[in-house]
């Protein structure tokens, strides 16, 4: 019985008599007469058992002792009701007089009292019942009324003892009233940080809670192919502010010294590649731990180098990652820039009086233009109340914790600006047009500063001249981009800073779609333009203000309040007209940041190509609505999966499986996927063991890569004796071959660019008819010696493809790319249009061992289980009986671990993945979809190198990279062609 | 409405010496009464008896006994009880025999019968007391247990909630 039931229980029996009787264990008795012997009654006989009745009721008094032994106790117990007196020798009329007495009045007791659940009015017989009787105590007979009105006011009490504690939370309007709000707010988002842009996403997106913040997933409206539309042919906006941005600065040879070591040569341009290194170019690498390229990676990254300032070596550089990525990548950066040093955050005045500042000014608002001194003194006053400050950037970060990293050995100071700065996405050939329709170079401030000591950034710049030209040219190559006709025909990776004015002052009344306006603009002129195209953004231009620290925190503190400019906006003569002049606090420093679309791949090349926009934290909102009134969608997550996909790109964390954050991803989808899975009934559940699906939830890689590895080294000498070789090898790798071998290594995923072409040129079939055979003639063929050779490099190693579906079939994640057999081959020569092969129905010979358990739960079960008897086809092969020795042996290792068996699915110790149905797999698809670009199903996914060399090998040049797809769901293969893109 | 259904014996062991009815254990009379059923009714009536049957209450001073049985079959079991002669406790067999004076639907009927029993029993032992420290304390008993006519039953009931309250 549980707690509350025994105390429910006891409560209910505690007017119940217990039996009453004597200790039953003789040496109890024994003891208890010695007691007796020692103490002599006042000479009577009866006194003991006086004494032992001295207790008129000794229910009651025991229940005192011990309230859980009181009443109706099911089943006999020990020392039961009984005294814990002696034993009596004789017994009078007198002390059995007194016992009946003391039993009539404990089953008075038990008859009379109620038990407490019950009301006075039930204690009634039930002819004396009236209608009503608790509300109305007037209905009770009068004896009983007193007893009831007390019970009655009790209820109240009791009752409103609840509503008190309600009642301590404030009225809904003082709940929202805005500072009660926002502490609200700073309380909610704790755990999780919110993004600047977290309300406008809550009202219409479902919010997932991921990596420490609340992210929007996908909106609740339904837009799935708008927004597609909206990314192909006009512009759809993202919220990236949650991706972390690192900054290092110090002496250039310095940082690239100490970044070389994170990166490779070999898997693309590093760090140090030029037009990233000056600035011009925003650069994506992919980072490794220190030193150990190619076996641990850490995942993909993108640079930004501020551009040199004349005559001076320091740099600094900005690095943006993922939130997963961060947790790996800030050690990292650390031991290598040998920056240990915290650098505690200077005293508490700096760090929190902006903030107080901040939000003071809307709390005097008829100040139009507060002294700083003044403001102080108010948010002195201020920060004795709550704090009522709405959290910018991380603020549920602790206070101390560090966020700067100094090195004393080298100069390199690391910060990390997480939350720091906010980073929309707009992705589309059109967001050129919403950039430009939204955002406009900063006006200069015509009238010559007053006061020398003018707080903000703005005045003090224009005073330079130096600086008014750099923000000439920028504005001019800003205006320029209005005659650009789609955004990817910039190079990629642009970068262009500039300073614009608040975009809420030119707000339109209504939303309107921005559209290109090329007619206008091609009158600009025409060179400028072409210029621009071919060479990017001049080095210059690329400068911007929200590289400074003391800019970004200014520009911060001093952005008006939307009150406040409502307030000024009404004030103007015409309704409606723009507020003039423009008020010296809205310039904000901005940097635009061109990102490649689809760049691998001859379809849709450079699709979703887009701008990045980076602003000072702070302004997000003040950015996101005029963005929004520009007529784009907003996508969420789940577009941002959509959209790396459409690109053939990896999307991180979930593509990156040989990376610390993509091994932990996919254990919580896993975990996630299987709870899904299991809140189905089992009779309602696919049962992947029947569809000979090995792992639905997850991809086992590495199970994968040692299998492929195995079966490539052991089959090394019979492929080139007979084709179907790998057919025969691959039966072999079975668990106790595994077990044998080395201690294996790490799998990786292939980045090596020599490589991947090679791979690529071999996949590609020699005589497809739109194939340039060009390269073909400087890479070897595939042969033998060159695939031997490719191998002893890369043997573990996974290479990324993707997988396009030539006829039916839409791709799930986590379908198997399979090996096609010459016969599967031979009849899709023959009749095209054809689905593909079948696999044949597994057997689940898991289904009768759970059923068993579930009969006797005892019992463990037993390992008498008939071994799932290969295909007919395995049968006639050499290894047939070592395979079902094999096969016999696995499922009685199984029933030992079998404590967590889940119908329908494999239990731990997993059967060889590779050779485990009809056609051999060779990877798993990790996206997959249909693709409303390329208007087939398209999927992106994993193939072993061995495995794929293997196949390669094996097939004839006409059906060069023809592989096998299937769903976990489903039994049917279709034939899919795979790339390998560079 | 809807509930399992037993029949209450309350019954009375009747022993040749007062004395050793407080060597009484509840699990004795158990095991008694399954062994007359046993033998009386043979393994039918073992596994009649098997089901529900309880010992509720005793006491071991005045050799009161409630006994459960379900209401389906307790006249067959009612049946057995005349065949125990001793009830065997603490290594020492009792010779005794069970007098039912009550069958109950429920605890509540047997426990009002028991007192109106032991009233009646107080008060015809009143008469039969030899000495006067006998009948002096046979009548402090008959007024202890006449006294509990209180009204006041739901008042305690209340405070002494209220002192659990107060103690939680």
């Amino acid at each position: 019985m549980s707690a509350a039931k025994v105390k429910m229980r006891e409560k209910k029996m505690r007017n119940q008599p217990a039996s009453v009787q004597y200790p039953s264990s003789s040496s109890n008795v024994e003891s208890s007469t010695q007691n007796g012997a020692d103490a002599p009654g006042t000479g009577k006989n009866a006194d003991p058992l006086k004494g032992g009745l001295s207790e008129v009721h000794p229910s009651t008094e025991r229940q005192k002792k011990t309230p859980h032994q009181s009443g109706w106790v099911r089943g006999h117990h020990k020392d039961g009701g009984g005294y814990t007196k002696e034993m009596p020798k004789y017994v009078t009329a007198g002390a059995f007089a007194r016992a009946r007495a003391a039993e009539v009045s404990a089953m008075l007791k038990a008859v009379r009292k109620t038990t407490s659940s019950s009301r006075v009015f039930e204690a009634l017989p039930k002819h004396m019942r009236r209608r009503a009787m608790s509300h109305n105590t007037k209905r009770l007979p009068h004896r009983l009324r007193e007893v009831a009105n007390r019970m009655r006011e009790k209820g109240l009490q009791a009752g409103s003892k609840k509503k008190k504690e309600q009642a301590k939370s404030k009225s809904r309007k003082a709940r929202r009233r805005h500072g009660n709000l926002l502490l609200e707010f700073n309380r909610r988002q704790r755990k999780n940080i919110w993004l600047e842009t977290h309300i406008w996403h809550a009202k219409r997106f479902h919010m997932v809670k991921k990596w420490g913040y609340c992210l929007g997933d996908r909106p609740t409206y339904k837009c799935y192919r708008a927004c597609y539309r909206a990314m192909s042919s006009h512009c759809l906006l993202q919220d990236l502010s949650y991706y972390c941005c690192i900054e290092l600065q110090g002496d250039e040879d310095k940082l690239l010294a100490a970044l070389s070591q994170l990166t490779s040569k070999e898997a693309g341009p590093t760090f140090a590649a030029a037009l990233c290194l000056s600035g011009r170019r925003q650069g994506s690498v992919m980072v490794y731990r220190a030193g150990r390229y190619p076996s641990q990676p850490l995942g993909p990254v993108t640079f930004l180098w501020r551009p040199r300032t004349q005559g001076s070596v320091h740099r600094q550089l900005w690095i943006w990652a993922h939130p997963t990525l961060k947790q790996d990548l800030l050690p990292e950066l650390q031991t290598v820039c040998q920056c240990c040093e915290a650098v505690l955050p200077p005293a508490a005045p700096v760090e929190v009086n902006p903030t107080l500042e901040a939000e003071s000014e809307p709390e005097n608002t008829p100040e139009a233009k507060p002294v700083p001194g003044t403001k102080r003194k108010r948010s002195r006053k201020d920060a004795t109340g709550p704090p009522a400050k709405k959290i910018l950037g991380d603020g549920t970060r602790l206070r101390s914790t560090p966020v700067s990293w100094r090195s004393s050995s080298n100069g390199i100071v690391i910060n990390d600006l997480t939350m720091e700065i906010v980073r929309y996405r707009l992705i589309g050939p059109q967001s050129h047009s919403v950039l430009v329709d939204t955002l406009e170079a900063a006006t200069g401030c015509d009238e010559v500063p007053k006061s020398q000591t003018c707080s903000l950034w703005w005045p003090q710049h224009c005073s330079d001249e130096a600086k008014m030209t750099l923000h000439q040219q920028q504005a001019d190559i800003f205006n320029i981009l209005k005659g650009i006709y789609s955004t990817a025909e910039l190079p990629s990776g642009t970068v262009l800073g500039l300073t614009v004015d608040d975009p809420r002052l030119t707000l339109p009344r209504k939303r309107v779609k921005a559209l290109p306006c090329v007619k206008q603009a091609q009158e600009v002129d025409e060179e400028k333009r072409q210029k621009l195209m071919l060479e990017g953004v001049p080095e210059p231009c690329c400068q911007s203000f929200i590289w400074e620290q003391s800019v970004r925190d200014n520009v911060t503190d001093n952005k008006i309040s939307e009150q406040e400019l409502n307030r000024m906006r009404s004030e103007v003569l015409v309704p409606g007209s723009r507020l003039s002049p423009t008020p010296l606090q809205g310039r904000v420093p901005i940097l635009l940041v061109e990102q490649p679309g689809k760049q691998v791949g001859h379809e849709m090349s450079s699709w979703g190509a887009g701008w990045d926009l980076l602003l000072p934290k702070g302004w997000g909102m003040a950015f996101w609505i005029p963005l929004v009134y520009r007529g784009v969608r907003i996508g969420g997550l789940n577009m941002s999966l959509k959209h790396s996909q459409n690109k053939a790109a990896p999307h991180f964390p979930r593509d990156y499986p040989d990376c610390p954050a993509g091994m932990r991803f996919q254990e919580e989808q896993e975990a996630e996927l299987l709870n899904k899975f299991k809140r189905h009934p089992p009779a309602k559940r696919t049962n992947y063991i029947k569809h000979g699906c090995v792992a639905p939830f997850r991809c086992p890689w590495q199970q994968l890569a040692e299998e492929w590895e195995i079966i490539v080294r052991e089959g090394g000498s019979q492929t080139r004796t007979t084709a179907q070789a790998d057919a025969v090898t691959e039966e072999r790798t079975s668990q106790q071959a595994i077990s044998i071998t080395k201690p294996p290594s790490r799998f990786t995923v292939l980045r090596n660019r020599k490589a991947l072409k090679l791979l690529s040129a071999w996949c590609r079939p020699t005589t497809s008819k739109g194939q340039r055979p060009c390269r073909v003639g400087e890479l070897p063929p595939i042969s033998c010696e060159a695939v031997t050779s490719f191998l002893s490099a890369h043997a573990m190693s996974l290479v990324w493809v993707h997988v396009s579906l030539p006829s039916k079939g839409k791709p799930e994640y986590h379908a198997m790319l399979c090996v096609p057999t010459p016969d599967d081959l031979k009849a899709l020569g023959n009749r095209q249009g054809t689905g593909g092969p079948q696999e044949p129905p597994h057997r689940d010979h898991f289904k009768s061992r759970i059923k068993r358990r579930k009969k006797d739960p005892k019992k463990t079960a037993t390992p008498s289980v008939t071994p799932d008897k290969p295909d007919g086809k395995k049968a006639d092969l050499i290894f047939a009986s070592d395979l079902d020795t094999n096969a016999s042996k696995d499922p009685k290792s199984f029933s030992e671990s079998s404590s967590d068996l889940v119908l329908g699915l494999w239990p731990d110790p997993l059967p060889s993945v590779a050779s485990h149905c009809s056609r051999v797999t060779v990877g798993w698809v990790t996206q997959g979809d249909f693709s409303m670009s390329a208007g087939c199903g398209e999927a992106l996914g994993f193939v072993s190198v061995a495995g794929l060399l293997n196949t390669l090998l094996n097939q004839t040049s006409e059906h060069k990279g023809k592989l096998l797809l299937r769903n976990p769901t489903s039994l049917h293969y279709r034939f899919a062609k795979i790339n390998i893109e560079v | 409405m809807v509930r399992l259904k037993s029949r209450y014996l309350l019954c009375e062991v009747n022993v040749s010496d007062r004395s050793q009815l407080l060597l009484l254990d509840d699990r004795a009379i158990m095991v008694a009464v399954k062994a007359a059923v046993a033998r009386t009714h043979g393994d039918y009536g073992a596994a009649m008896c098997s089901i529900r049957f309880c010992v509720k209450y005793l006491n071991a001073h005045t050799g009161i006994v409630f006994l459960r049985f379900p209401k389906s079959c307790y006249k067959l079991l009612w049946s057995a009880l005349p065949f125990i002669t001793s009830v065997e406790t603490r290594g020492q067999k009792i010779p005794c025999f069970l007098n039912c004076l009550h069958v109950g639907g429920t605890i509540r009927t047997c426990q009002k019968f028991l007192i109106r029993y032991n009233t009646q029993q107080l008060h015809r032992m009143l008469p039969k007391c030899k000495s006067e420290e006998e009948k002096r304390q046979v009548r402090k008993a008959i007024l202890s247990c006449s006294l509990t006519e209180s009204k006041e039953a739901f008042e305690e009931d209340s405070e002494s909630e209220e002192e659990e309250e107060e103690e939680e």
